[in-house]
């Protein structure tokens, strides 16, 4: 797989050696003569304190917006009485549309390997576990292989790169469920129960898989870790743009999509151009997949960060960026998405269950062309009360498409409600509708 | 002959279909005992070492103490704060699926769920904000938006007084009249009366509808009643009383109005151990039963007399000749030394139709022709005169029926609406079939009078209907143009009647009317602008049925009897809403697998019989006819209506009842509410009674995980698991299977903790089991062992057997009982005599009443 090309200039941390490892990414001599394994050296020789402060120092941290850096989990970890501890690097890739996790994976599986082994190192993890989707039996086999030689050959295992310290690694593939991008649902699954989140707090770094201290990280948030250790938490915090640090792989969709590594706080103009889009022409940016937030084509010039997003009314999320233009009609994208989300939530939660679908039966009676009177009060009120009451970030989420819509696109869903219209002239009994709207 | 009435000219002889008397199996349900509150206590905190530390923290703005490493939820149940759950088991750590238990903590944006969330020493909670009162409601809202399935059946909902309908539709399948009567008078005193006069509402809503036809529940509640009446009358077996009597209060209560409101407050303040006196205006007791009603409709002496001798019975003293404002005041009242005043007193002031010459000769009031009308006695020259009856309502109907009795030649009926919307729409064919004429959709424009100064005919004017009014039918309009004249001799004037309020003032000051010319009361205390002074029925609501004032009456005696007691009548209102609750949900799974059995219907006089007699024109069943038709009812009730805490939430948090809110009803106050903001595709599931003692309702599952959880973290079989995914997630076995090919041990912990009644104990018929106390080496084995409590520990004997033959509540102890709603008790009874037969148990037929515990009886 290969990424998009990406202006020069754009820091390259997860993707900057997958050129140099040639045909065979697994392949463990030539990723070691391109660096790999150095950064865990490095860790081995900092020790596991300095080595946590510098993660720290570079700002490591949920790249979703949770909150919580990454060095504060760690110590949490770290620092906690209980000796059984896990670190699990979550590469499912939730998202249908999202491929960056898998493509990271295939184009450089020993940089998630060394940094899933520098976390294990640093929290004095007893395990490591590397979840991907089990229905790929070929990737799990080639990280299979990959660890397996990366173990034979002394970086990993009981005396991991001479620590003295055990670092196992072990592959595990997991059986479809959408929710796993969810740090607790995945916890379930691997304790081999149905994957449904708990609630937090308590965090799984106090009490997660089998109610042991566990760090659950991104691929990528991993993959970053043996650069960071390298370079220097300096580099990486300047390897992102508008005060963000860092970089993130980017799932883009537009007329040239693909997955781009993009640094963190790149206004989204850019992205709109780079996925092959004019930012002139582009009516809105989904931006965070399937449970995201529409951004309006006025507000381009927000920054592709956490903090940024989540003020703009959407989310990083799966890290998906997809370009909406003027043949798309935003309530009909917004009920269609929250459905998804209905469909695929785990059933758990009372908000979530019917919640999400309640509020895609609004939407769908919006389309429709026949709203009840107050569905779009309605609509509001259930999308806060479903935020404010949920479960996990998946039902919270889920509501941002049509807040979203709400807030920037109040026009084209009162067309609909008020005048029977769908501008787009997508919604199609309504489009029909204000066909005839001259004769009425 | 089960008929209560002399009939001297036996009718046509009929070949009656026999149908086979198949007494009635109906699943019931065995309750729980122990109520969730009481296990809630014996298990929520476990044992914790005494070397905890103790942690304080502010809830509510109260200090409380706890234990570290109890969650919020558990610190304040401890405390007796309540914070509603659903899917948290106290056995189990807390499982965050519901998301009831939210609560605020101090500076944190996101609410917190409390039974997850361990408490922390100077932690500042919060747990009944608006905010989060309302994000409780809405999840309650979504979960009824997919709950199919009904707590009280649609009959009793809509009944007015809330009857047991299934209830004693099950005694009357088994011929158990008296059992029968019994149920019925829980909540309405006069089984034989309203079996004649009810509009039944109920009939309306019955779900036997979608199989066939709906069940002929007045007609059945009419037999027994009358089965009762006649064994009173033959063989002088008193009729049986719904609840003990209770010790003489000492205690004086006046009702004025002998009408069915005043009446049957009278009777529950009878049974409530009050001295009851009712004053009555005219010679008899009975109101509008009495003076409003035909004999034709309902017996005077066979049937209203001998149900309001209940009353008498009881020790009610009538006084009659005594009205208020004429003979006596308010201030008489409470100087002769009565605690309270009811007044009751109906609505007899027919109101005007407002058109020139309405004064004519021949123009009369429709209740003045029927007061003497329905003393048997012939209206002066009525049968010869040309009638037009003004009017749609029950006292049009009576009016052009005893027209046609008495003889007139010519009875034209006119409403001003369509046939539709007329509220005795049910009669009216009967009236066609008696010859009336009828006119809809045509208003009086003014009387023709002649130069006597008599009448000669009336002018009226067609209507066309316009926009809808606020009862939701459509406001009649007069169509300019399309007068006619109807020529005639005599105008009866039915359109309606108020109150008679002219006695306020002077003696009977302190009460006050309101805008709309009734008696101001509250709807749910009934208190007046007078302290001691309620007022109920008619005169309160205005005209309305026999049914509505009956259950004004009873809810009016709850009021009356816990101001005697001296209880705070503020606390009346939500243990008045708890007992009044009318929650109703989404569409029904169809019914398919029923036999089809069509309606018994009641047989009438041959007509020509009819038109010239006042002998009750209906002829009641046969013995087989009343117990195939209640033997037809489906039981759709709730098995778990008394101990669901969904339901209890659900009218807690008002998703599902906004009765108190004076806006409905014109201040009567109550109103089910149907329209819940959510609703949508919801989900239709089948019954699985495949176990022998587990029953399964996964319409009535909530998802709430509970049964999920207990069964695999406590028994370890774990049977159930949530299956599918989104929207159509439902805990339930793997590939729905029945629990038989499940690891199941029917130990029934699933049941004992679903919070609804999706999964319940069956009722099981054992043989008895004989303990030998001699021989018992008191090893608690058996205490340990036993799923449902039915042996424990207690502080008299090591090992002590739980009776449960004497359910714990009574309905007119509600006023000392928190969260019992009437029907749970009435459930809990029926099934307690049920199981007590089952067993073969000796029951005193004379008296089959439970005693009160002592510590329900005393008074506060």
């Amino acid at each position: 797989m290969t990424f998009l090309t990406t202006p020069a200039g754009w820091a390259k941390v997860l993707t900057g050696r997958a050129g140099a490892l040639g045909a065979d990414p697994a392949d463990l001599d030539a990723a070691v003569k391109a660096g790999a394994f150095e950064g865990l050296k490095k860790a081995v020789r900092d020790g596991a304190t300095l080595t946590t402060a510098t993660v720290g120092e570079a700002n490591l941290g949920g790249r979703t917006g949770a909150g919580h850096s990454a060095a504060d989990k760690w110590r949490a970890v770290a620092n906690s009485p209980v000796s059984q501890r896990y670190v699990i690097a979550n590469g499912y890739g939730a998202d249908p549309s999202v491929h960056t996790d898998a493509a990271l994976l295939a184009a450089d599986p020993y940089a998630v390997i060394e940094g899933l082994a520098i976390a294990a190192f640093a929290t004095g993890a007893t395990d490591a576990i590397l979840v991907v989707r089990g229905e790929d039996a070929a990737a799990v086999s080639r990280l299979e292989g990959a660890v397996g030689a990366a173990e034979e050959a002394g970086l990993l295992g009981d005396d991991a790169c001479g620590s003295g310290y055990r670092i196992t690694v072990t592959v595990r593939g997991l059986q479809g469920s959408y929710m796993l991008g969810e740090q607790t649902s995945l916890i379930r699954a691997l304790e081999g129960k149905r994957a449904q989140p708990d609630q937090v707090p308590p965090y799984p770094t106090e009490r997660g898989l089998f109610d042991k201290p566990t760090l659950v990280h991104g691929v990528q948030t991993l993959a970053a870790v043996p650069w960071i250790v390298r370079e220097g938490a300096d580099a990486y915090r300047k390897a992102g743009a508008n005060g963000a640090a860092g970089t993130m792989l980017v799932q883009l969709r537009g007329p040239q999509g693909g997955v781009a590594e993009v640094p963190m706080g790149t206004p989204l103009r850019e992205l709109v151009t780079l996925a092959g889009g004019k930012p002139d022409a582009v009516k809105a940016v989904l931006v965070g997949g399937s449970t995201g937030g529409f951004v309006p084509a006025s507000a381009l010039d927000t920054p592709f960060e956490a903090g940024a997003l989540k003020a703009a009314g959407a989310t990083i999320g799966s890290g998906s960026v997809t370009l909406v233009d003027q043949r798309a009609c935003v309530v009909d994208l917004a009920r269609l998405l929250t459905r998804f989300a209905a469909d695929s939530a785990c059933g758990k939660s009372i908000p979530c269950r019917i919640g999400l679908r309640r509020l895609s039966e609004i939407g769908d009676r919006i389309a429709a062309g026949n709203p009840r009177a107050g569905d779009a009060n309605l609509m509001t009120d259930l999308a806060h009360d479903i935020a404010a009451s949920g479960l996990c970030d998946h039902e919270r989420l889920a509501t941002l498409a049509f807040t979203s819509a709400m807030t920037h696109f109040r026009d084209e869903v009162d067309a609909h409600l008020l005048r029977s219209q769908c501008p787009a002239g997508v919604c199609m009994p309504i489009a029909m509708g204000a066909g005839s709207q001259g004769s009425r | 002959m089960a008929d209560l009435i002399e009939r001297t000219d036996a009718p046509i002889e009929r070949n009656r279909e026999v149908r086979p008397d198949t007494p009635a199996v109906f699943d019931t349900v065995t309750p729980r005992e122990d109520s969730l509150a009481e296990r809630l206590i014996t298990t929520q905190s476990p044992q914790r070492p005494q070397s905890t530390p103790r942690i304080r923290l502010e809830v509510d703005g109260r200090v409380i103490e706890g234990f570290e490493g109890q969650t919020i939820l558990e610190v304040c149940r401890d405390n007796g704060i309540e914070i509603p759950t659903l899917c948290y088991e106290p056995k189990l750590p807390g499982f965050g699926a519901c998301r009831m238990c939210v609560v605020e903590v101090e500076g944190e944006a996101v609410p917190p769920i409390s039974c997850s969330r361990n408490a922390e020493a100077g932690m500042k909670v919060q747990t009944q904000t608006d905010e989060l009162r309302r994000i409780r409601r809405t999840n309650l809202e979504l979960i009824f938006s997919d709950h199919n399935a009904y707590c009280l059946p649609p009959c009793q909902n809509k009944c007015p007084s809330h009857i047991d309908i299934p209830g004693f539709l099950k005694a009357n399948a088994e011929a158990n009249w008296r059992e029968s009567v019994r149920i019925f008078k829980r909540t309405i005193p006069f089984p034989s009366v309203l079996g004649r006069v009810c509009p039944a509402p109920c009939e309306e809503h019955c779900r036997r509808d979608e199989v066939d036809e709906a069940i002929a529940i007045r007609d059945s509640h009419r037999y027994a009643g009358d089965q009762v009446l006649r064994a009173m009358r033959d063989e002088g077996v008193e009729p049986p009383l719904p609840f003990e009597r209770q010790a003489p209060s000492g205690r004086r209560a006046a009702v004025i109005g002998s009408g069915p409101a005043g009446m049957s407050a009278a009777y529950y303040l009878l049974l409530a151990g009050h001295d009851v006196t009712v004053f009555e205006k005219d010679p008899a007791p009975g109101g509008m039963l009495r003076y409003g009603i035909p004999q034709y409709r309902l017996p005077k002496v066979e049937v209203l007399e001998a149900d309001y001798e209940a009353v008498t019975r009881l020790g009610g003293k009538v006084q009659c000749n005594s009205e208020l404002g004429r003979d006596f005041s308010l201030d008489d009242l409470q100087n002769q030394g009565f605690d309270s005043v009811l007044v009751a007193i109906g609505c007899y002031d027919t109101n005007k139709l407002g058109i020139p010459d309405e004064d004519a000769d021949g123009v009369i009031d429709g209740l003045d022709y029927l007061r003497t009308a329905t003393l048997g006695l012939p209206y002066p020259g009525h049968d010869k005169a040309r009638v037009v009856v003004v009017g749609g309502g029950f006292s049009a109907m009576d009016c052009v029926r005893t027209s046609v009795r008495q003889g007139s030649p010519e009875v034209t009926l006119v409403y001003r609406r369509d046939m539709k919307d007329m509220p005795a729409a049910s009669e009216v064919h009967e009236a066609l079939e008696e010859g009336v004429q009828a006119i809809f959709q045509a208003g009086p424009t003014r009387v023709i009078k002649g130069a006597s100064g008599k009448v000669e005919g009336i002018e009226f004017i067609r209507m066309q209907l316009g926009e809808p009014d606020a009862s939701g039918r459509r406001r009649p309009e007069p169509a300019p143009g399309t007068e006619f004249t109807i020529p005639c001799d005599r105008v009866l004037l039915a359109i309606g009647q108020g109150p008679d309020l002219r006695w306020i003032g002077g003696g009977s000051s302190g009460v006050t009317a309101t805008r709309n010319k009734r008696l101001q009361a509250d709807a749910v205390t009934f208190e007046t602008a007078r302290p001691g002074v309620f007022a109920a029925g008619d005169v309160r609501i205005g005209a309305a049925t026999v049914v509505q004032a009956i259950a004004e009456g009873r809810r009016a005696a709850y009021a009356v009897d816990a101001y005697l007691k001296g209880n705070d009548l503020s606390a009346i209102r939500t243990r008045q809403t708890l007992a009044e609750p009318q929650p109703e949900f989404l569409s029904i799974v169809p019914f398919t697998g029923e036999v089809k059995e069509p309606r018994y219907r009641l047989k009438a006089l041959e007509l020509e019989v009819a038109r010239t007699n006042y002998i009750e024109y209906e002829i009641p069943y046969t013995r087989d006819e009343a117990i195939a038709e209640s033997t037809r009812c489906l039981q759709c009730t709730c098995e778990a209506i008394g101990f669901c805490d969904l339901r209890r939430l659900g009218i807690e948090y008002g998703t599902t009842l906004r009765t108190l809110d004076k806006g409905f009803h014109q201040g009567a106050g109550y109103r089910s509410v149907t329209e819940n903001r959510f609703t949508g595709v919801n989900h239709d599931y089948v019954r699985d009674d495949s176990h022998a003692f587990i029953l399964r309702e996964p319409a009535r599952c909530i998802d709430c995980g509970r049964c999920a959880n207990v069964c695999s973290e406590v028994v370890g079989a774990a049977c159930y698991d949530f299956m599918r995914t989104g929207f159509d997630t439902l805990v339930t076995t793997p590939l729905d299977m029945s629990l038989n090919d499940t690891p199941c041990v029917s130990c029934g912990r699933c049941a004992e903790t679903c919070p609804t009644g999706a999964l319940m104990p069956k009722p099981r018929i054992l043989q008895k089991y004989e303990v030998d106390e001699s021989r018992c080496i008191l090893c608690g084995i058996c205490v340990d062992a036993c799923p449902y409590d039915a042996v424990r520990d207690s502080d008299q004997f090591e090992l002590a057997h739980v009776s449960r033959e004497e359910p714990l509540i009574d309905l007119l102890a509600l006023a000392s009982v928190e969260r019992e709603t009437e029907m749970s008790y009435i459930r809990r009874e029926r099934d307690w005599a049920e199981r007590a037969r089952a067993e073969g148990r000796l029951i005193d037929q004379g008296r089959m009443l439970p005693v009160l515990p002592a510590s329900l009886t005393h008074e506060r």
